[in-house]
């Protein structure tokens, strides 16, 4: 036991690396042989983050081209007064793809991309804990993504705006299935972020090298947990709020209907709690970028490393309390504005200590002018660019002006360039010598750099002006003779420009990028674990982590890496693995094996999203028959989790044997349960937000039936928490207690929930009636949808006890089915209990 | 579309959010101003600390580098900066959105796809008076709008009046703007409301209150009913089921009110001139100069009968 | 419609034979196109130079001085057009085209605006 250990781990066992003497022979090609890449047309079914990284980060690249092609078309239109272009109609589903596609398929798969590329090796894990499910979530991405973009060829693109306000966005107004095809398209690629969020919270959290305490994890991991932590607290509230406006569309709802006792202002209120966020949730991990970038490029440590962190952190806390300054000239009421105008000035200090993070950073060290270090700097001044027009519509009275105006595009146009786009740059010409063998060219990178630089100044500066001259956003053209012409000709030209250096960009890649095979190394000097020599395999051996900068300040450990002397040099269990080691030390607590390449994931994805299009395209039985199907792909998928191996432990390393299986809090399987979970807590939480902020409008008071059945439902929920909870505990018992256990709970859970359902019909509810018809039958449904899921797993279980899988030697899919259970029966609980609190009171 | 009948109005030069007209608008200049000369000074420490950064001597550049330029440039500027700000907004937010007063005049304006319903209210809140598209205030009084909109989200902006608010089903807001000087002012929907969203405009119009009492007589007086060839051809062709005309059996209530409508300086909701040959020009295929708007084209009209029934409706002053 | 083709007739009439360059002497072709504009003339034509609005029911203007006609009927010669401008149904009592408030010098530049526009 060594004092302050987290988990009992005896530190001293570090001491022992790096080990001397020779490695055995055949570990090194052993362990290529099972890391080795697929062949052939089995690229797609790779799951290794090498692969699926560079895929990821390329395919929200493909999308950033795509959205910026519209860019250009809208600028053509917009060059000239009145020019035709694009008619109207056209234009409208331009505009909305064009904000669309940046932000939900580029900005955010692509930060996500860049942690999933980049995490494993700076973290010194072989991968991350869920390849899988990454590879899913790049599949599901990438194929919704592409299906998405293309209604536009069909003219069946949405034409609401990227935020999509109701009713505009109602059947009523928008009969076509355009808004459909946001709101499925969006929705499922909501999914597909969070489970790249679960990722990478596991990922950090779980799979560092040893000593890799939290005070020496790299200023970018902390960036991705922090955004991470966002996705799964914002996103839920969108998924909500596509939810409701689908089923408005599809089923006559009223969430949104001011007619029916729904209001407008719920979607406004549910999509900006996400929709705000989303913008820091962009910025978080570039900044974390930036600040990996910065000191490397300046070489010297990062200054203020603390007050960094504790900014990203701040910034997570406080863009939860800025949504409303997107509803300034809505009529909120002068208390709840003067709130959100203060915090949103507020979450502009966090952003003022990073900037002046990177100066004093810039000061200490010597600047190279390289061209990570030209976008770096480009990005700074930029982002304060930005930064500031934000403070001044922070400025409610402002804001009352440049509220929807060319100002508006302008400033957003800063903030997210400045503070996504150049550091996406400049981490793509940083990071691709650790991916390609080629590093890109620094002649062409110039030329991209300074042709981006202009092209975005002379596009975006003369927009503050025209929006100020009283050009509204969201037209498709302006009258001449108002003097908005020069200014948008100006703007024009410049938004070629900045396609141009793009344009340069593209070329480069085309002529130097060379992924999948050895890398060029560490061409830029950089500190992290990411430039130790690695192959496909990631490092040789995972080394024990001693300091921020590990490669400035252990000189010889690329060396002792390479050759093998610290954790893993070989591959103990024979199969794909790496350490898991504790949240807060890094203590290694057991070994993780990983899958191997397999084709299920990619068919769940490719079913997933044929389930969502065929909805949206209204094949409902085909869009069933393909439900079952990535039901079934995933079924298949997790089939092979859960199966001890014969070594119940192996030697590590230097003689330290750590157990091949885990369960419970210590397992990653565990964390990835509750985080979903904590998901769907914040749909129902957001649902209860609804229920009272409906309810606070309405004008007739709500009822609620309450008797008999209601303490029935209670009961029943309740009983079903102690049939999960007791599932687990009696496993050492013969395997069918458990078993059937686990089925009461599913059933039991399902049967209370047909109560609560039958008893609201009984009251003569109806969803299309109004407001609380429909927000109670929404959260029916997505009890149901819970309690569906749970009736699969409970299946599941059976199946895996019929095949002998159920026993004490492994606890984890009982206890992870178990939690589900349990916290179906809470969120029945909730479910009941909200109608019946907020109908008592009349409002 | 150079210039128009209300021409004037429609300059972006000087640019309307600086360019008051009256009082309240004209605090959002000075905080225009004053927040980008609070801009252009936070721009300016940035880039002359980066120039050091960069490029000062060794021990300059030393000095510089460490935890202290976080503490005082990071975040100690910023929260004086901001505080300050943010006293001054919050003040000026409490002081422009007061209650309306009860000495203000009462108007509704409802917003539609994509045109601006526009109704004079007396004292009480009963209508008094429908018009479209035009809003006509007295100099000097303060006017209370009423905003409303009964098919999707608008935002009422007139740049030079006041700052703009959104019109949403289900909600009344109440924007208070005043005129210090006679003359027509432009305004525009700010919230996309799809289609012709871009075509949606309006103006209002300052008249001294001699003159604003002058055109309020006239405006509510009954179309002059006379009877002629294009009344007749209006009636036959059914406009009637979409447009009132006071004083006539057409009461529709889908479009604007046409009872004065020979007297507007706009046509098709302030994008167009108003004369007999634009009026003939919109009625025959205003889808042709406002795509997807709700009055569908009449291209059956004869030539005769197109010609009487603009010069009936532009008789109607 | 039936004056559509006219107008289509008067085209390939125009193409026959090209009448002479006309012009209107004191008048201003670059004031004529400013009155177009705020007159809103485009309301019902598409006239070259006019960006918007682009009517569809008065047919487009398009190479008006290669034309040898005026709403198919009357000879396009620089007087009638003066006249045509000011008080279409005074020429022809069953056109859609208006009567205008342009004056006579006003409805002159009118015209030679017009008559600059040829066919290439």
């Amino acid at each position: 036991m060594s004092e302050g250990s987290e988990t009992g781990f005896d530190r001293s066992i570090y001491d022992r690396f790096p080990t001397k003497g020779r490695r055995p022979k055949g570990e090194l090609e052993q362990l290529r042989e099972i890391w080795c890449g697929p062949k052939g047309w089995q690229w797609i079914t790779a799951i290794n983050n090498n692969f699926v990284g560079v895929y990821y980060v390329g395919a929200a690249m493909l999308f950033f081209v795509l959205a910026g092609v519209l860019a250009l078309v809208m600028r053509a239109q917009l060059a000239l007064p009145l020019n035709g272009v694009l008619p109207q109609e056209t234009y409208n589903q331009v505009f909305t793809m064009h904000g669309t596609v940046m932000m939900f398929l580029f900005a955010v798969p692509a930060v996500e991309a860049l942690g999933v590329l980049l995490l494993p090796q700076m973290l010194g894990a072989r991968d991350l804990p869920f390849p899988r499910l990454s590879a899913y979530a790049f599949w599901a991405y990438l194929i919704g993504g592409l299906a998405f973009f293309c209604s536009l060829f069909f003219g069946l693109a949405p034409d609401g705006g990227w935020f999509m306000y109701p009713p505009l966005t109602s059947t009523t107004y928008s009969p076509g299935i355009n808004a459909d095809f946001w709101l499925l398209g969006i929705g499922f690629i909501e999914i597909s972020a969070i489970a790249g969020a679960i990722e990478i919270i596991v990922g950090v959290l779980k799979t560092r090298a040893p000593g890799m305490s939290l005070d020496k994890l790299p200023i970018f991991a902390w960036a991705m947990l922090v955004f991470a932590g966002m996705i799964i607290i914002a996103f839920p509230s969108v998924i909500l709020a596509t939810t409701l406006l689908e089923l408005e569309r599809a089923l006559n709802w009223p969430f949104f209907d001011a007619t029916r006792g729904g209001d407008p202002m719920l979607w406004q209120h549910l999509f900006w709690f996400f929709g705000h966020p989303e913008v820091y949730i962009i910025f978080l991990p570039a900044a974390g970028a930036m600040s990996t970038m910065i000191p490397a490029v300046a070489r010297t440590p990062l200054v203020g490393h603390w007050m960094v962190v504790l900014a990203f952190l701040a910034t997570g806390f406080i863009s939860f309390g800025v949504w409303a300054h997107h509803m300034f000239t809505t009529g909120l009421p002068g208390a709840s504005v003067g709130v959100f105008s203060a915090a949103s000035m507020a979450v502009s200090l966090p952003a003022g200590v990073q900037v002046f993070a990177w100066i004093a950073t810039v000061a200490s060290g010597k600047m190279r002018f390289n061209t990570p270090g030209l976008f770096v700097l480009g990005s700074l001044l930029i982002f304060v660019m930005g930064g500031l027009t934000g403070v001044m519509a922070a400025m409610v009275p402002f804001d009352w002006q440049a509220h929807d105006t060319y100002f508006i595009v302008a400033h957003l146009h800063y903030v997210l360039i400045g503070g996504m786009v150049f550091p996406l740059f400049a981490a793509i010409y940083y990071w691709t010598p650790m991916v390609s063998s080629r590093p890109l060219s620094e002649r062409l990178g110039r030329w991209t750099f300074w042709l981006m630089f202009a092209g975005m100044h002379l596009a975006f500066l003369p927009m503050h002006l025209s929006g100020l001259m009283g050009m509204p956003r969201r037209v498709w053209t302006y009258a001449p003779g108002r003097d908005l012409e020069l200014p948008n000709l100006i703007s024009t030209v410049g938004a070629f420009l900045f396609a141009a250096g793009v344009l340069i960009w593209i070329i480069d890649m085309v002529r130097n990028f060379r992924p999948f095979g050895s890398d060029a190394g560490n061409v830029y000097d950089g500190p992290g674990l990411e430039w130790l020599p690695a192959e496909l395999y990631s490092v040789r051996s995972i080394p024990v982590v001693k300091s921020l900068y590990p490669l400035w300040d252990q000189k010889t450990l690329a060396r002792d890496v390479e050759a093998g002397r610290y954790f893993l040099p070989g591959a103990p269990t024979g199969g794909r693995e790496t350490l898991v080691t504790s949240p807060v030390q890094a203590e290694p607590q057991h070994l993780l094996p990983m899958p191997k390449p397999s084709g299920w994931h990619v068919w769940a994805a490719v079913f997933t999203a044929g389930f969502f299009l065929l909805l949206t395209v209204q094949a409902y039985a085909a869009s069933i028959v393909s439900a079952v199907l990535a039901t079934y792909c995933v079924i298949r998928w997790c089939w092979f989790l859960d199966h001890p191996l014969p070594q119940k432990e192996v030697d590590v390393g230097a003689g330290l044997m750590l157990k091949t299986y885990a369960s419970g809090p210590s397992s990653t399987g565990w964390w990835a349960m509750v985080i979903t979970l904590v998901v769907a807590g914040m749909v129902l939480a957001m649902s209860v937000f609804s229920y009272v902020f409906l309810w606070s409008r309405s004008q007739a008071s709500w009822s609620a039936p309450i008797g008999a059945e209601t303490l029935a439902v209670a009961a029943m929920n309740l009983v079903a928490v102690l049939c999960a909870w007791l599932a687990s505990r009696v496993l050492a018992k013969p395997p069918r207690l458990t078993v059937m256990l686990t089925v009461a709970a599913g059933a039991l859970v399902a049967g209370a929930w047909w109560i609560d359902l039958k008893t609201w019909q009984g009251a003569g509810l109806s969803p299309d009636l109004n407001a609380q018809g429909a927000i109670v039958h929404a959260m029916a449904a997505w009890q149901g949808f819970f309690v569906a899921v749970g009736a699969i797993m409970a299946v599941y279980v059976v199946l895996r006890w019929l095949f002998g899988y159920v026993g004490p030697d492994r606890p984890a899919t009982i206890q992870l089915v178990g939690l589900f259970h349990a916290y179906v029966a809470a969120q029945g609980l909730v479910t009941l209990g909200v109608p019946r609190l907020f109908a008592a009171v009349p409002a | 579309m150079t210039t128009r009948a209300a021409d004037e109005s429609f300059k972006g030069w000087p640019p309307p959010v600086l360019d008051p007209a009256g009082p309240f608008a004209a605090p959002l200049n000075t905080l225009t101003w004053g927040l980008l000369a609070m801009a252009a000074l936070v721009m300016v420490v940035v880039l002359v600390a980066l120039a050091f950064a960069l490029f000062a001597p060794r021990p300059w550049r030393k000095r510089l580098g460490g935890e202290k330029l976080i503490w005082i440039a990071g975040l100690g500027f910023p929260v004086v900066v901001l505080s300050v700000l943010l006293v001054w907004g919050l003040s000026l937010t409490n002081k422009l959105s007061e209650r309306p007063q009860p000495g203000d005049l009462r108007v509704r304006v409802t917003g539609e796809m994509w045109w601006w319903r526009v109704a004079y209210l007396d004292a009480a809140g009963r209508e008094v008076l429908q018009d479209a598209n035009e809003i006509h205030v007295p100099v000097g009084r303060t006017v209370a709008i009423e905003l409303e909109s009964t098919d999707v989200i608008h935002s009422f902006w007139v740049p030079r009046l006041a700052g703009k608010l959104d019109m949403i089903p289900g909600r009344r807001n109440i924007l208070r703007i005043q005129a210090d000087k006679a003359g027509t002012y432009s305004g525009q929907c700010a919230e996309y409301c799809g289609g012709a969203h871009a075509l949606m405009a309006f103006v209002v119009i300052a008249h001294a209150p001699e003159d604003y009492a002058r055109w309020r007589a006239r405006a509510e007086r009954p179309a002059l009913a006379q009877p002629s060839t294009g009344a007749v051809v209006f009636e036959k062709s059914g406009c009637g089921a979409c447009h009132t005309i006071r004083g006539t059996s057409a009461n529709g209530v889908a479009g604007p009110d046409l009872t004065h409508v020979g007297s507007r300086h706009t046509l098709g909701a302030g994008i167009l001139p108003n004369n007999a040959g634009t009026m003939s020009g919109w009625i025959a295929d205003s889808q042709a100069i406002k795509p997807g708007n709700r009055m569908p084209a009449y291209p059956v009209l004869s030539g005769q009968d197109l010609r009487a029934m603009s010069a009936y409706l532009e008789s109607l002053k | 419609m039936a004056s559509a083709a006219v107008i289509g007739l008067a085209g390939l009439v125009a193409c026959a034979e090209k009448p002479p360059h006309r012009t209107i002497s004191g008048a201003d072709p670059k004031q004529g196109l400013a009155l177009i504009e705020s007159q809103g003339c485009g309301a019902c034509h598409q006239i070259p130079g006019v960006a918007w609005p682009r009517g569809e029911v008065g047919g487009s203007l398009a190479g008006f001085a290669d034309r040898a006609l005026i709403a198919g009927r009357h000879p396009n010669q620089p007087e009638v057009l003066v006249r045509w401008l000011r008080d279409p149904p005074a020429l022809s009592p069953d056109t859609a085209m208006p009567a205008t408030t342009l004056t006579d010098a006003q409805a002159r530049d009118v015209a030679a605006y017009l008559l600059t526009l040829h066919d290439d």
